[in-house]
């Protein structure tokens, strides 16, 4: 049962905090955290809420992007630098949820949701981190994978913002809106020459986190981006992936239809 | 996501062409609007739900459920939770004055089989085994993860056919078999004509399996009730029970008093779809308002509300038609596997429904059904917007397409062949009256603007065409 | 348990509260205030029943912990219900039957009075967009898109002739 809950105003005393409590957790949008506090028994004692660090907003630099890791998911989708990007967030959950939920919360969401985690591994994320011993950096597809220390604090994430041409999002739900992903396909895919110079494919829906599919992405690079080369890279899928049955899709479904949604979301239908 | 919400189409009149003996008057409300009693108060927030009632010093009920589909309880050690600062007392079986029970026993449906609270066994997931009162809902929810409960599984049985099977794992001790007796006999059964002799003449056979999966009613508001001790020593039940009269009286029985001991205040349900019929909530809360002399809440989690409120019943349904080469359906033999789930609730009477609905509207000579209502190891399934009914339409309509597309027959022309008409007699018996479905097809094929030839046309519900 | 006194600008009427560490904002509304018109349906910000607007935005009231929206601007159902009349959403969802059961109707209102104050022309899309995160089970979705419609257009009316 919770005891105590603070909203420091000062990034050292929210950290503090965290390395002296029993049992403590991080709040930040609240939007995955108070449904387990509301409902089950979490052994939690403490919130830290960031709401009062000063850890939200967005800079934008050249091409580099730099977001705060309380910033809402509404505040990145109304800001028109990162237009590219609004429909990445305009696909998760629905507009008060999304007043709510933060840019950071969401490279913890569980599978399948973090449709926003997903864009930020295709984009080659790094996520600044505070903890005890200081700050540090760390690629994005190492936090999906491995999360952060009970007593470190995720204060921004930066990337490159890709160009229109070579950006990618496709999302597949059940409901056109307001619904987790079967599968969720976000790209960066550079062409020259006619043909793929790079390609940054990952994927959610297709396993227990947020993925990148290396596989695929070797076996277009050098092939034009068209349905054929795709479809002939897309069926590479199954090395990186582990599909899961869930109530929104089976196992089974979601192999069927990962390499279908990789080929629309790069080529259309 | 350019969807247009249409705007409201004016209202329909009557079709007198079909009701002209009924209605012979001119309404002054039907076919008008007229405002809705009680939109004012939802629009304003001042309708009252059970919840909206505020009593100080209410206490909040959690309940420890089972972790296993099917076990003996060898130990239950509440002791644990009363060491979480707020919890007030762990109910058990010991604490229920008449632990078993079912809700239709007041309509002489029974026996009682199931407990408000785990005596022995468990036998679906999420059984409730004790219930922890507390002074928050919080110190509710961490008293009832600390019980210690101890299991010995035991074989579960999770498919309605295996559970018929002569070896199969026993569900429910209180009907020794998997299967609810009706009058004696092992399923609801109908028997029309001689539907063998009808499959041996037919042109065809159709023989399909259906499927369906329990579906939850999910109401936004959440079972729940509050219970309020009088001074007068009645208690006060605050429910959003959908059956005010079901819950006043089984819960009577449960606490073995008068019913005049208790008052229900209900009506005011936030969405039920039936899934409030049964008497989930309201026991466990008056046990504990009464040992504590203290209000009490009892509100189900979301879930909870779609583990174990009870759901539309699984069906699996097997269905063989014999259909002559001109599409009439000389013989259907229907059989139905209904899970029940562990305990009765609503389901023996959905069962004898989906009997009642056998064979679809239409009038077909010869019918035979089998309808077994199956105890397995699930959550119990009970009411939900015609129960009992809607998966059968499910399997007759899609067996009915099935059969229209392999006879390259219209599918509206297909039913209007089949279709019952008033003065036919039904498989149980009955004389239908006002079938109407033949005027409902022909109206509903001109909206979407489907031809239909003459013949199918002139066709009336009313009255054979000569033949 | 370190109870902290939160302080709240709620309907315009400033409130202090006592809260225990974690208490939602849902409860405070509902359980000290006893503002009831907010609804509790699921405590995990899928339904939509408990929206609120808090600081001009509509949000989840079952997923705050109270001590984190101190000295916030709340606005309930009650808040947007002129003494003695209806609002125009209000009047609309009357008026076009977008009302069964009730129990979605308060978060609905809240979610389209967000909606209506930021976009005051929304078309159909906005509003389906805007209330896809609240659940009707009755299934009045239609009705209910018709009268945030409709009561949108009343408002623009409205402030059209006060410009006048």
């Amino acid at each position: 049962m919770l005891d105590r809950v603070d909203v420091p105003s000062d990034l050292n005393a929210a950290l503090e905090t965290l390395a002296g409590c029993r049992a403590g957790a991080i709040l930040s949008g609240g939007t995955l955290l108070m449904p387990e506090i509301n409902t089950r028994a979490t052994g939690l004692t403490t919130l830290v809420s960031l709401k009062k660090l000063d850890l939200a907003g967005i800079s934008v630099s050249g091409t580099r992007v730099t977001i705060g890791a309380t910033t809402t998911l509404d505040a990145f989708g109304r800001d028109e630098r990162l237009a590219l990007l609004k429909p990445v967030v305009e696909s998760i959950a629905s507009p008060p949820v999304r007043n709510m939920a933060s840019v950071a919360g969401n490279l913890f969401a569980a599978q399948p949701y973090g449709d926003l985690a997903v864009a930020l591994l295709a984009l080659d994320a790094e996520v600044e981190i505070a903890g005890p011993k200081g700050k540090r950096q760390a690629p994005v597809s190492e936090i999906v994978k491995k999360g952060v220390a009970a007593d470190e604090i995720v204060t921004a994430l930066t990337f490159d913002l890709p160009d229109g041409g070579s950006w990618f999002y496709a999302k597949t739900m059940r409901r056109n809106t307001n619904s987790a992903a079967i599968v969720c396909v976000a790209a960066r895919v550079q062409v020259e020459g006619g043909v793929v110079k790079s390609a940054s494919i990952a994927l959610g829906g297709a396993g227990p986190r947020p993925l990148r599919v290396p596989s695929v992405e070797a076996a277009l690079v050098g092939k034009p981006l068209d349905a054929e080369s795709v479809t002939a890279a897309a069926a590479k899928f199954e090395a990186d992936c582990e599909p899961f049955t869930d109530a929104y899709a089976s196992a089974w479904y979601r192999t069927r239809v990962i390499p279908v949604h990789i080929r629309r979301a790069l080529v259309g239908a | 996501m350019d969807d247009h919400i249409p705007s409201e189409t004016s209202g329909e009149t009557l079709d007198r062409s079909y009701f002209s003996d009924e209605n012979q008057h001119d309404f002054k409300v039907v076919g008008q609007p007229s405002p809705r009693l009680d939109a004012r108060g939802h629009v304003t927030g001042t309708t009252r739900y059970f919840e909206d009632n505020h009593f100080r010093g209410t206490l909040h009920i959690k309940v420890c459920r089972s972790k296993r589909h099917h076990a003996k309880l060898t130990r239950i050690d509440p002791a644990p939770a009363m060491n979480v600062p707020g919890v007030v007392r762990v109910l058990t079986a010991k604490d229920v004055p008449a632990n078993w029970y079912t809700v239709l026993r007041l309509i002489n449906v029974g026996p009682n089989d199931e407990p408000v609270l785990a005596e022995d066994s468990v036998r679906y997931l999420g059984e409730p085994i004790c219930a922890v009162v507390a002074e928050s809902e919080a110190a509710a929810i961490e008293g009832a993860s600390r019980v210690q409960v101890d299991y010995e599984d035991l074989p579960v049985v999770l498919d309605v056919e295996e559970a018929l099977k002569p070896d199969a794992q026993i569900v429910n001790p209180v009907h020794g078999k998997n299967y609810f007796e009706y009058e004696g006999h092992p399923f609801r059964r109908i028997r029309f004509g001689d539907v063998e002799k009808g499959f041996a003449e037919a042109d065809h056979i159709f023989e399909h399996r259906y499927q369906s999966r329990p579906i939850e009613q999910a109401p936004v508001e959440t079972t729940g009730c509050i219970v309020k001790p009088e001074g007068d020593g009645r208690l006060t039940i605050y429910s959003d029970t959908q059956a005010c009269f079901f819950t006043l009286d089984n819960t009577a029985l449960i606490l073995d008093v008068p019913t005049a001991k208790l008052r229900v205040v209900g009506g005011t349900v936030g969405g039920g779809f039936g899934g409030k019929v049964d008497v989930m909530v309201e026991p466990l809360a008056c046990i504990a308002a009464m040992l504590t002399n203290r209000p009490v809440k009892f509100v189900y989690d979301r879930a909870e509300e779609m583990q174990v409120s009870s759901p539309r019943a699984a069906e699996r349904i097997y269905i063989k038609d014999g259909v002559m080469k001109d599409g009439r359906i000389v013989a259907r033999k229907m059989t139905f596997y209904i899970d029940s789930g562990a305990y009765s609730r609503h389901t023996p009477y959905g069962v004898t429904k989906a009997s009642a609905h056998v064979p679809g509207p239409y009038s077909i000579p010869n019918v035979w059904a089998d309808c077994h209502c199956v105890y397995t190891n699930r959550t119990p399934s009970s009411a939900m917007r015609g129960f009992g009914v809607t998966i059968g339409d499910f399997a007759l309509e899609s067996q009915m397409d099935r059969i229209a597309k392999t006879l390259g027959l219209d599918p509206l022309i297909f039913r209007l062949k089949n279709a019952y008409r008033d003065g036919d007699t039904k498989a149980h018996r009955k004389k239908v009256e006002g079938a109407a479905l033949i005027e409902v097809i022909q109206r509903a094929a001109e909206l979407v603007g489907h031809d239909l030839p003459e013949e199918y046309r002139k066709m009336s519900s009313v009255k054979r065409e000569a033949k | 348990m370190a109870s902290r006194i939160v302080t709240l600008l709620v309907n315009g009427t400033p409130q202090e509260v006592i809260v225990r560490p974690g208490t939602t904002l849902v409860s405070v509304l509902r359980d000290q205030l006893e503002l009831t018109g907010t609804k509790r349906g699921c405590a995990d910000g899928s339904c939509g029943a408990c929206s609120v607007v808090v600081d001009g935005k509509a949000v989840r009231s079952c997923l705050i912990p109270a001590e984190t929206v101190d000295e916030a601007e709340v606005t309930t159902v009650e808040g947007i219900t002129p003494v003695g009349g209806l609002g125009p959403l209000q009047e609309a969802l009357v008026e076009g039957f977008a009302t069964q059961c009730g129990f979605c109707n308060s978060g609905m209102l809240m979610v389209a009075t967000a909606l209506i104050a930021e976009n005051p022309d929304p078309s159909d899309a906005d509003i389906m967009r805007a209330i896809s995160g609240n659940v009707c089970r009755c299934t009045g979705y239609h009705p209910i898109i018709r009268a945030i419609r409709d009561a949108a257009a009343k408002m623009r009316g409205a402030q059209q002739i006060a410009a006048e």
